[in-house]
């Protein structure tokens, strides 16, 4: 019988949890919040563009603005290429300069774990960027939520962490248990984490 | 006493046994009949139909917060509704029930995975409690299997019935921001607990329809259903007071279910004793909204009852500043940080026998006083905010900011913060002796 420790035993005995985790709903509409969040529209810029601080400075609020909305880790990076994303609004900039990535920490990875509680990191992340890309535009200033594949470089690359041989993103608080969300690209002027600007859009 | 005796449907005449007066703890007595709320008559409602007066109305409806923060929290006071959380939720789509319904041969176990998947999801404090009509509201009754409207009167005893348990819970507000209560700070801490709380609770719910079982929101009053399922206790400020968190949680929107559960009981951690003799939240309240007698018995319920509606229009007084008050939540001595002095002295009250809890409460309560203060202001700073320069009067332009920016910042108080409005500009509330 192998050793268990009384803190986790009661946990394992919970005979709903593999389902919770990992069986698709049986109505999408169960996850149907989580795509709404992470696909809003984005609103309208507040007309009364706010004075920042220094980018440096920004750059720490919004970090801090980050965790309390539920973020585990931030970080920010400076963008090289087209960062116009498709079929942006007419009014919109034509690049955005800065990208802030957001993580979360997930007890289970959603690309595998179909269930409802597989997807909570999905949720949270999607909670944390729809705050974040609403309080930069209520700063008068441009921010849109893209979707993008090959994050865990990007994510590396601004100090969040390592990547392991599966060139998945390893951090130092929760290992490999961390979930990328969609990146906030915005032209609030911030003080970037990487010396160096990072291909946008990202490669895998 | 029996509270409702009709039967649930005329087959059933007879055949079920009414609702007993359920025990909802030492805060709480339900000594009467109790007729079920009309919830179009709670102060939002009247205040969207204009009744609470014009300046009331105009703080609602044509009030744009100065902070970036306070117009992404709340859509009361936002530029624009679409960057507002809260209704993305609310247009979320209803799961359908599961018709394949997982068997459920352990209620107790049910209970437990519940309670685990509301934490998993964030939620901090999460309880169970037994259906009542007395919990409902009126007149807003809805059958979850066929979402036609029920008779007003029978309606709540016939949901309590088909839908026996009550899932309730609560995202809690960080302490140190709490402090900062009739400032933007703590109108964030206030509403992004909200958004999280409504958005985990519209999550939970789409899972217990994934199992395959009804669910109903909006039926039921918050705050009887989280003293119901032991969540806390009515405390004087007519707030639900938790054991680790105090009154920092909000009574969200529980949801009934029909799903197999066992029913939390009701705690006692020393409000009742603590609010006889406290009563810090009636000495602060910026509108004496909040008595200094003992409970009254309203709608047949004896409880600390307030003054909602000159608590309701301070609002537009100190728009300026703030969108919300939280001066009772943030002085009550529970709301206190949970540490190991706060859990020792709860754990004091609560293992003291209830006739010598009162010695108990006094030296609590002069603790209270003589370390954080009869009526504590402090200065908080979080990000770029700090509470200590008068808003307004400082170097930096950025909405809501008022941080220390060197020689040209006008903060000159240390350790107390800028709160307005203050007690003694608000006398037109009450007449004092």
């Amino acid at each position: 019988m192998p050793f268990t420790l009384p803190w986790t035993k009661k946990q394992d005995d919970d005979p709903y949890w593999d389902a919770f985790t990992n069986r698709p709903p049986a109505d999408p509409n169960a996850l149907a919040l989580f795509e709404m969040l992470r696909s809003a529209p984005d609103g309208n810029v507040y007309p009364v563009q706010s004075e920042v601080h220094s980018p440096d400075i920004m750059a720490q609020h919004l970090k801090g603005l980050a965790s309390f909305f539920g973020a585990d880790v931030v970080g920010i990076l400076r963008l090289a290429g087209n960062t116009a994303p498709a079929g942006r609004e007419p009014d919109a900039p034509t690049e955005y300069p800065f990208g802030i990535l957001v993580g979360v920490r997930a007890e289970h990875d959603p690309s595998t774990a179909a269930g409802m509680g597989g997807q909570t990191p999905v949720l949270k992340g999607a909670g944390v960027t729809f705050n974040l890309g609403a309080y930069i535009r209520e700063c008068g200033y441009h921010a849109t939520r893209t979707q993008a594949g090959g994050l865990d470089r990007l994510a590396a690359a601004c100090g969040l962490g390592t990547l392991n041989g599966a060139g998945r993103l390893v951090t130092a608080a929760f290992g490999d248990g961390i979930h990328l969300a969609d990146v906030v690209l915005t032209d609030l002027p911030l003080a970037p984490d990487g010396e160096e600007a990072a291909p946008w859009p990202p490669t895998s | 006493m029996t509270v409702i005796t009709r039967p649930t449907e005329p087959s059933d005449k007879g055949a079920l046994e009414p609702f007993t007066v359920p025990y909802l703890g030492r805060t709480v007595r339900i000594v009467g009949p109790v007729a079920n709320i009309d919830p179009s008559t709670n102060p939002h409602q009247m205040n969207v139909r204009g009744e609470l007066g014009k300046a009331v109305f105009n703080w609602r409806h044509n009030t744009i917060s100065s902070d970036p923060l306070g117009r992404v929290g709340f859509d009361d006071h936002c530029a624009d509704r679409s960057h507002v959380l809260t209704n993305v939720v609310r247009r979320a789509p209803k799961v359908a029930v599961n018709p394949n319904r997982t068997p459920v041969a352990d209620p107790a176990a049910m209970s437990a995975h519940i309670k685990r998947v509301a934490r998993h999801f964030g939620l901090d404090v999460v309880g169970i409690g037994a259906s009542h009509p007395a919990y409902l509201f009126a007149g807003k009754a809805i059958n979850p299997d066929t979402g036609e409207a029920l008779d007003a009167v029978d309606g709540p005893e016939i949901l309590a019935r088909r839908l026996p348990f009550m899932v309730v819970g609560s995202v809690a507000w960080n302490y140190d921001m709490t402090k900062a209560h009739r400032h933007h700070v703590g109108d964030a801490a206030y509403d992004f607990t909200q958004q999280r709380t409504a958005l985990i609770l519209n999550i939970l719910e789409s899972y217990i329809r994934e199992l395959g079982y009804h669910t109903l929101r909006g039926a039921v009053q918050g705050q009887a259903a989280s003293v119901a399922a032991g969540i806390g206790e009515l405390g004087r400020n007519g707030l639900v007071i938790t054991e680790k968190y105090g009154a920092r949680i909000h009574s969200g929107d529980a949801i009934m279910t029909d799903l197999p559960l066992v029913a939390d009981q009701p705690l006692d951690i020393g409000v009742d004793d603590f609010c006889k003799v406290c009563k810090k939240c009636a000495i602060t309240c910026p509108t004496n909204s909040i008595s200094f007698d003992d409970k009254v018995v309203h709608n047949g319920i004896e409880k600390y009852k307030i003054n909602w509606e000159t608590c309701y229009k301070l609002r537009p007084l100190m728009v300026k500043w703030a969108a919300k008050c939280l001066t009772c939540v943030t002085v009550c001595p529970y709301t206190k940080p949970s540490t190991w002095w706060h859990d020792v002295a709860i754990f004091s009250l609560k293992r003291t026998p209830i006739p010598a809890r009162s010695l108990v409460a006094r030296g609590l309560k002069w603790l209270d006083d003589a370390i954080w203060g009869t009526a504590p202001n402090k200065r908080v700073r979080w990000l770029g905010y700090d509470t200590g320069v008068k808003p307004g009067e400082k170097a930096c332009t950025i909405p809501g900011c008022t941080a220390n920016h060197g020689e040209s910042s006008t903060a000159t108080v240390p350790n107390v913060g800028y709160y307005p409005p203050l007690k003694e500009n608000t006398n037109r509330f009450v007449q004092r002796g």
